[in-house]
């Protein structure tokens, strides 16, 4: 089994590209994989929490948590990317990994694949 | 010990998203990322702008006075400062009129000692054959 | 090297014609599964004249209302669980372009 990093920097509501970032991790995890999941940019939104389950946005709220209790799966925000969204620890959803963009560059340094999703 | 390589390719225009900029943060943060590895572990980066993107390399950007963020210009320096390979593609400064003369080169006025590389984009393409992992900005 | 490149617009990206691999892969995803189905004024898409190995995800496919019977017979198409073993097994390098 191997370790896949996926870094995600688009937003959740706006863009698909944060569903297809969890939807391949559930995938990798289900079939015995490790995931981390960064997100920097836009994509700090998916661990904003208080987030409401409207059907004409984006909700991934539910499918990460899940994800997080395999053990299998990371998800970590860019420190500066949610500070300067006015997202701190308190605002972010438990589980959630807090650090700066050097984590990203350490966790594909030990990944055996590494998938970057830039932004919109 | 080993060190991995990591090929930040940037194809976006600047500004009007962030795309570009988070390419120059996040490999300028591979100056810290040894606190996170094993002795002797350690991640060597490099930068190319391709296509539309070699155009985050124009000089006298006034990003600072205007928008109030830090130009890409002033990022492109400080890469260079911190020793970052910088590779520009010769083709696409071509196809849009510019040289040498038009882009950040060098970080000399702030203690920069490596100069901005203006290849083909077959270098380019050999850089990411010989890296471990790609990230397309 | 084993590359693929994930195409998520219904367009081509320019850096596409450009790119060479000893293995080459794209993988049409959200958008860019319309690739795989569409024809424009009867001609497919000059994404799939490149010389590459094509995959097309169902599940965006569906999402869409396109029929996976429907598809160019050069696409392959894969589900998330697909597509994990195509990231693991055949390639090395991705773009998502």
């Amino acid at each position: 089994m191997g370790k896949l990093t996926i870094g995600c920097f688009s937003s959740l509501v706006g863009s698909m590209s944060l569903d297809f970032a969890v939807k391949l991790s559930e995938a990798a995890v289900k079939k015995g994989h490790e995931v981390d999941l960064w997100l920097s940019g836009n994509g700090v939104m998916l661990g904003k929490t208080g987030q409401s389950k409207f059907r004409d946005y984006s909700y991934l709220a539910g499918p990460v948590e899940e994800l997080l209790k395999t053990g299998k799966f990371k998800v970590t925000n860019c420190e500066a990317c949610a500070k300067a969204r006015g997202i701190d620890k308190s605002d972010t959803m438990e589980g959630f990994g807090i650090h700066s963009m050097d984590w990203y560059l350490a966790s594909a340094f030990s990944a055996d694949r590494v998938i970057h999703i830039g932004g919109e | 010990m080993a060190i991995k390589k990591m090929a930040f390719i940037v194809d976006k225009l600047p500004y009007k998203s962030e795309t570009s900029r988070l390419a120059l943060t996040h490999a300028i943060s591979s100056q810290t990322v040894e606190i996170y590895l094993d002795d002797g572990d350690n991640v060597e980066p490099v930068l190319a702008f391709v296509g539309d993107g070699v155009l985050n390399c124009l000089k006298d950007q006034k990003a600072l006075d205007i928008y109030g963020v830090t130009s890409l210009e002033m990022h492109i320096k400080n890469a260079l400062l911190l020793d970052l390979r910088v590779l520009v593609c010769k083709e696409d400064l071509e196809r849009f009129g510019l040289s040498e003369d038009n882009i950040v080169m060098d970080a000399e006025e702030i203690g920069g000692e490596i100069t901005t590389e203006v290849v083909p984009f077959e270098k380019i393409q050999e850089e990411m054959a010989s890296s471990d992992h790609l990230l397309y900005f | 090297m084993k590359l693929a490149v994930f195409v998520n617009e219904y367009n081509e990206p320019a850096i596409l014609e450009r790119l060479k691999a000893d293995r080459f892969g794209i993988v049409l995803v959200q958008n860019g599964v319309y690739h795989a189905a569409l024809k424009n004024n009867g001609e497919a898409s000059p994404v799939l004249s490149r010389d590459a190995e094509f995959y097309a995800l169902s599940e965006d496919l569906q999402s869409r209302g396109l029929s996976e019977g429907n598809i160019d017979p050069k696409v392959k198409v894969i589900d998330y669980e697909g597509l994990v073993d195509l990231i693991f097994n055949d390639y090395e390098k991705f773009m998502w372009l």
